[in-house]
């Protein structure tokens, strides 16, 4: 019911400043993948916090975000082809250092 | 002007005028009384995405911008736009910030912003959408101006609804106050809805428990599996050496000697716990207080120190129930009795579940039956503690009939009996370290909740201890602490190599605790079935699941409190 998905968000940002707030904002929420790409593994919540977070940093009429949903973190398996790099989904566990 | 009305468990003790009910909690009321009164009195809040959304279609609104100007100075053609108003009259006791004044001359309306679409009823919009705006009008009218209809908006269709404030609809928002006013004087929480379909989309179901305190109460509808959501939250355990945390951004980054050795993200985190000789950054410790994250200090041998959140729970009711309850002998027996016969169910349990001596454990096991009603018909705290002694002396003695005796390297994990302050052996070191994990887990569960964990029912308070901590927690060692203990044996994740002696005092090394942790927190992770509602869930859920409960139960919602058993 309020189970977690996986998510990859891509952004594209015209201005410098508002992409730093972007890329500092979606640390908070996953993992940088790529150049303007992250993934993330989000229950209800968290999307919705995301998505309220981001909207206010943008500007609707010169940038743009994408959030794709892979579906249930635990249970689906994304079908990724990688060169150079293997990409991992983000895996929950409690940190011990 | 009439007299305001007098109301002593609502009033401001420092002005003795009563206390204003926000036109917010009124909807909340008509919505589900219950869940009024766990916003209002007891100050209870959980966000789902539709609270989160909420907040953020209201944004804009909620920034006070142009002006309402006092009904007789407007002239007829002056247009009223005044965003974010609060109003509040003592004669009617009500409180209100208004999204929006629309109007014209002295007559004006409100609009009120919704998240959600418009839904397709007669009347427009729910009702208590429609006693929330009518209870603004009201306000609206006792401030002097005119007020016949208002406007709900719903963001998500973009669309206005017109609704009519006629004599019904007032009639009804008055009777709404006052009946707020009137349960938040009883003191007495509502009953829950009985199988609502509202339950399933309220942001306080897992504080509610609307399903499980029906059937404790006698109910004989299917409990839903509305409180087991999973935890997203996890645990940052920091043991490492001179390590400092500091906060950047929406990260926090752990360091060692100036390199980041660690980030983790600040919204994934439920607690942080810190074994040595670890530091904080001011700016963090706002954070994790401003998030509601504890952080809990144990010295570097695990010993738990103690911890720091931020201002508390406002759950007033609940620790005073707490009190007034724990300075009851009868019920302090009661609930002691039910603490110590489940650990010793569940320690038969682990028993029976991992014998892996050659002899049949059946006659051990069924020693277990005469403590356990030896524990059951106890007069006394002290003849109770007499009859755990008993048990867990046998449980003991019997400890090592769980254990691998041989791993690969030939080590041998050696127990006779369980020891203490210090530990003399590395079995009885990792007993000591499971206890302190589960004495932080139930305590920070505890404050969490709202209880106070040092006041509690059968260990009686003594400086520093977190009495309810350790009463609550009675049943949960076998399951939690010993079986950790025995996965990690078994499994070989803690080895010879991971423990070092001292002047006959046995400790865990650093790699030895990492280890163990992972082991115990796997543990929590664990689902089991619950024996009373029949769903599945995590244990680290299942804690917080059973605080809740003890809470139901002291604030008298549920006659008993089902402590938790496995078969």
């Amino acid at each position: 019911m309020n189970e977690e998905h996986l998510y990859i968000v891509c952004y594209d940002i015209r201005d410098p400043r508002r992409w730093r707030r972007v890329f500092r904002k979606l640390c908070g929420y996953g993992e940088w993948l790529q150049l303007s790409v992250f993934q993330c593994r989000l229950n209800r919540v968290r999307r919705a916090e995301l998505s309220a977070a981001l909207d206010s940093l943008i500007h609707h009429d010169a940038d743009h975000v994408i959030i794709l949903d892979l579906g249930p973190a635990d249970k689906v398996s994304p079908k990724i082809s990688s060169l150079g790099k293997p990409v991992e989904p983000i895996q929950r566990k409690p940190i011990v250092i | 002007m009439d007299e305001p009305p007098r109301h002593s468990a609502v009033a401001d003790s420092s002005t003795s005028e009563p206390i204003l009910v926000p036109a917010r909690i009124v909807n909340e009321f008509v919505y589900c009384p219950r869940l009024a009164y766990l916003e209002w009195v007891q100050q209870e809040w959980a966000d789902s995405s539709d609270t989160v959304e909420g907040r953020h279609a209201h944004r804009r609104i909620e920034q006070a911008r142009g002006d309402l100007p006092p009904p007789l100075a407007v002239s007829d053609e002056e247009k009223i736009h005044a965003r974010s108003v609060t109003l509040s009259s003592q004669r009617l006791g009500l409180i209100a910030t208004i999204d929006l004044i629309e109007g014209e001359g002295g007559m004006v309306t409100p609009v009120d912003y919704k998240r959600g679409k418009r839904p397709h009823v007669a009347q427009g919009a729910y009702d208590p959408e429609r006693v929330q705006l009518c209870a603004q009008a009201l306000l609206l009218e006792e401030h002097g101006y005119t007020c016949t209809e208002g406007v709900i908006y719903y963001a998500g269709s973009r669309e206005r609804v017109r609704v009519q404030f006629d004599d019904a609809l007032r009639e009804l928002t008055r009777n709404a106050v006052a009946g707020l006013r009137a349960l938040a004087e009883s003191g007495q929480i509502p009953p829950p809805l009985e199988d609502s379909p509202k339950c399933p989309r309220c942001s306080l179901v897992g504080i509610c428990l609307p399903d499980e305190v029906n059937l404790l109460r006698g109910s004989n509808a299917e409990v839903r599996p509305l409180a087991v959501a999973h935890d997203h939250a996890l645990p940052l355990y920091i043991q490492s050496h001179n390590a400092k945390v500091r906060k950047n951004g929406e990260l926090l980054e752990i360091y060692e000697e100036d390199e980041t050795v660690h980030t983790v993200r600040l919204g994934d985190l439920s607690q942080v716990v810190l074994m040595g000789n670890v530091s904080l950054t001011a700016p963090t410790l706002h954070e994790l207080m401003a998030r509601g994250i504890p952080v809990s200090w144990h010295s570097y041998g695990g010993w738990f120190l103690g911890h720091t959140i931020g201002t508390g729970h406002k759950n007033v009711e609940l620790r005073t129930a707490q009190y007034r309850a724990s300075f009851d002998p009868a019920t302090c027996l009661r609930l002691a009795k039910g603490f110590v016969s489940a650990k010793i169910r569940n320690q038969r349990t682990l028993l029976r579940r991992n014998w892996k001596r050659a002899d049949d454990p059946e006659g051990v096991l069924n020693l277990f039956e005469s403590d356990l009603r030896r524990a059951l018909a106890a007069e006394s705290l002290e003849s109770l503690l007499g009859a755990e002694g008993q048990a867990a002396a046998r449980y003991f003695a019997n400890f090592s009939a769980m254990l691998r005796q041989e791993d690969r390297a030939g080590w041998h994990f050696d127990f006779q009996k369980r020891n203490r302050r210090p530990p003399t052996d590395p079995v009885n070191a990792l007993l000591s370290f499971a206890y302190t994990l589960l004495v932080r887990t139930w305590t920070v569960t505890l404050s969490s909740v709202g209880f106070d964990p040092y006041r509690g029912f059968y260990h009686q308070p003594r400086y520093g201890r977190p009495a309810l901590a350790l009463d609550m927690m009675e049943p949960f060692r076998p399951l939690l602490a010993d079986s950790s203990v025995i996965q990690a044996i078994n499994n070989g994740e803690v080895r010879g190599s991971d423990f070092i002696r001292r002047a006959g005092a046995v400790s865990l090394t650093n790699e030895g605790r990492k280890s163990f942790i992972a082991a115990f927190e796997r543990r929590l992770g664990q689902e089991v079935t619950h024996p009373v509602f029949g769903y599945r869930v995590s244990y680290r859920r299942l804690l917080e699941l059973q605080a809740r409960l003890f809470a139901r139960y002291l604030l008298g919602e549920i006659p008993e409190y089902p402590n938790f058993t496995t078969r």
